[in-house]
């Protein structure tokens, strides 16, 4: 069945306290783990896989209980950071290894499989050293997949590969879902990722679980400046620097709105850049074309305000200096902060 | 402006010529402090008369003694050098710089010394003499003698090498093993153990250099070397003692080529590995020597 329930888990490392933790991992279900450096991601991950001890609470799998089992009795695939591939190995061996150490005497041909399925099978009698990033990433993910595991811990997919490695990364790791229904807890800084393999989230705030729920739940109260930000929203204020606004400025508006974090809204898009409608106008600071249309940073007081322009007609951009308005929607500005009664997701 | 950058396989740092020459300067100073020597050894030493030395069974007595104790200090060193180097790595304890100071201690000391302490604790009559002799391990002018001073000034080396090795080996790597199902051992024997080897293997080298070399603590423990354990050779000496003695008695011509002779040795012993390793037809460079 391989479903997973993490009760109330709580460990520590050099004085970092992490937990309590609650987690609910169902065969196939990817969940993405966020949070700034330093919350407690990679201890969350280590504490899973056995390699710190658990001070409260249960880890159980299939009504086992695994909370004080060693790391190679859990039934895991761990790709630490780094990948932690095996330098004076080949490809082949590193992905043989799982069976290797059961004694399966099929290790070799397994590997084989695994290698083709991947797409490395001419990469087999390579040594880490010699592969590119993407082809690493796809070792350590083979090789965490070869034991069957019931379980993948993946810390940081994906951190420096280019736009093509990552697209063939999330497809294996679609298939991954679909094929071996595995459950998957990932640690990821990469919004785009989370968003495109998730399913639920949990996000993690000083060792603390500030938010668990699925995407809906995640863009529908992001409860801090940086939840905000990785939810895709580029205008975000604190409290502070709303206050500072003069009476019936954009600062002075957003503050009337904002909760004890600050504010966030989504990119007001006007309609060109000299179009004369709009309650708020602003100073051009910097424009540059993307796939989906022009950014564009503009000055209002003292508040910077990120814009999207529809592309412009050929040669047209709207220059450093030119002046915009724009509107910013009530019902796209959140207040953030915690909520009066904090909505709790739950996890599937 | 990369001249000729391009053309070499490693990139070519731009140096200006003053810089260039202090580095030559230097490096040669060094290099010819090494070589004069050992040139004054060779000019001393004819080849005509160091083959006469290689022909001599007092000599090549004396070199299977030095190197079949050096061997055995190396063995010990293998089995409790390199487990110490691993605690030292691996594991957190009280009193573990005390520990560290006490394996650099040999390394420090005058080998005359070593020689003097070690005398005084099996002074004939004391309990470590009479367990020693009483389980055929006597020390006094026997191999095991030798073998004593020699692992007591040389395996510090395998210590300290072993610890640097292990403690190079990436955790992470270490931690993948062990989720993947490698028990502690497993995962010690097929990730730890090879990718520290090479590192070990150095350490092994400098350990039987330093044996072999080794005279101080010798001279006083195991001046003559009577058959006995694993020696059953006539009555010799190693050959630093053996050449020690030439010197002594005025014979400096054999002694420079006795000298000569084990340098060539030397020589050879450490250039054939330093080949090996680098065309990677050792095991150890390759990290393959276990599975």
């Amino acid at each position: 069945m391989n479903a997973w329930s993490v009760e109330g888990v709580v460990s520590h490392v050099d004085g970092f306290r992490l937990g309590p933790v609650d987690l609910e991992l169902a065969p196939g279900r990817v969940v993405a783990v966020l949070g700034s450096s330093g919350a407690g991601k990679t201890t969350l991950l280590r504490t899973l896989a056995g390699f710190l001890p658990v001070r409260a609470g249960r880890i159980v799998r299939d009504g086992v209980d695994l909370t004080d089992r060693p790391p190679e009795e859990r039934g895991l695939g761990y790709v630490p950071q780094g990948l932690g591939l095996f330098p004076h190995r080949t490809v082949e061996r590193n992905v043989s290894y799982p069976l290797e150490v059961r004694g399966r005497t099929d290790a070799i041909a397994r590997s084989r499989e695994l290698l083709e399925r991947f797409g490395l099978a001419e990469l087999a009698h390579r040594r880490p050293a010699r592969l590119s990033g993407g082809e690493l990433e796809r070792v350590a993910l083979a090789r965490a997949l070869a034991g069957e595991p019931d379980l993948v811990l993946w810390d940081e997919p994906w951190q420096a590969l280019d736009v093509e490695a990552r697209h063939e990364l999330g497809r294996v790791l679609e298939e991954l879902r679909e094929t071996d229904r595995v459950p998957v807890v990932v640690v990821t800084h990469d919004p785009s990722l989370a968003f495109s393999v998730a399913d639920s989230f949990l996000v993690l705030r000083a060792g603390k679980v500030a938010l668990r729920g699925d995407a809906a739940t995640m863009l529908a109260h992001p409860s801090d400046a940086f939840l905000a930000r990785f939810a895709g929203f580029e205008n975000v204020y604190d409290r502070a620097s709303l206050e500072r606004g003069r009476p019936g400025s954009l600062a002075a508006w957003l503050s009337e709105r904002a909760g004890t974090d600050g504010v966030a809204f989504v990119r007001p898009t006007p309609k060109a850049v000299g179009d004369p409608h709009g309650a708020w106008e602003g100073v051009v600071r910097s424009a540059r074309p993307t796939p989906e249309g022009l950014a564009v940073t503009v000055r209002v007081d003292d508040l910077s305000v990120a814009l999207r322009l529809p592309p412009p007609p050929t040669g047209v951009v709207p220059f450093v200096g030119a002046r915009v308005r724009f509107d910013v929607e009530e019902k796209s500005v959140l207040a953030l902060g915690p909520p009066a009664s904090a909505p709790r997701g739950t996890l599937q | 402006m990369s001249r000729g950058g391009a053309a070499s396989g490693r990139p070519r740092w731009r140096t200006g010529p003053y810089w260039l020459a202090l580095q030559l300067v230097l490096s040669g100073s060094l290099l010819l402090l090494f070589l004069l020597p050992i040139a004054a050894l060779f000019t001393y030493a004819p080849p005509q008369r160091i083959l006469a030395a290689a022909t001599n069974p007092a000599v090549s007595t004396a070199l299977y003694l030095t190197f079949l104790a050096s061997g055995i200090a190396v063995l010990a060193a293998v089995v409790f050098a390199i487990p110490l180097g691993y605690l030292l790595a691996r594991r957190a304890f009280r009193g573990r710089s005390v520990v560290e100071s006490v394996v650099a201690l040999p390394v420090v000391v005058p080998h005359l010394l070593v020689g003097v302490g070690l005398f005084f604790l099996i002074l004939p009559g004391s309990p470590l003499y009479r367990f020693t002799t009483a389980v055929g391990l006597p020390i006094y002018d026997t191999i095991w003698g030798v073998v004593l001073v020699m692992v007591f000034v040389s395996a510090p080396y395998t210590v300290l090498a072993a610890d640097l090795s292990f403690r190079a080996v990436d955790g992470r790597v270490l931690e993948a093993a062990r989720s993947l199902g490698a028990g502690p051992a497993t995962a010690f024997l097929t990730v730890t153990f090879p990718l520290a080897l090479r590192g070990i293997v150095a350490g092994l080298l400098l350990t039987w250099a330093r044996a072999v070399s080794e005279i101080g603590g010798i001279l006083i423990l195991a001046y003559a070397v009577y058959p006995g354990g694993p020696y059953s050779g006539p009555v010799t000496s190693t050959l630093s003692v053996y050449v020690y003695n030439l010197f002594q008695t005025g014979d400096l011509a054999d002694a420079a080529a006795v000298s000569s002779l084990f340098l060539l040795i030397a020589f050879v012993l450490f250039f054939l590995v330093r080949l090996g390793e680098r065309t990677g037809w050792v095991p150890w460079r390759r990290g393959e020597l276990l599975p």
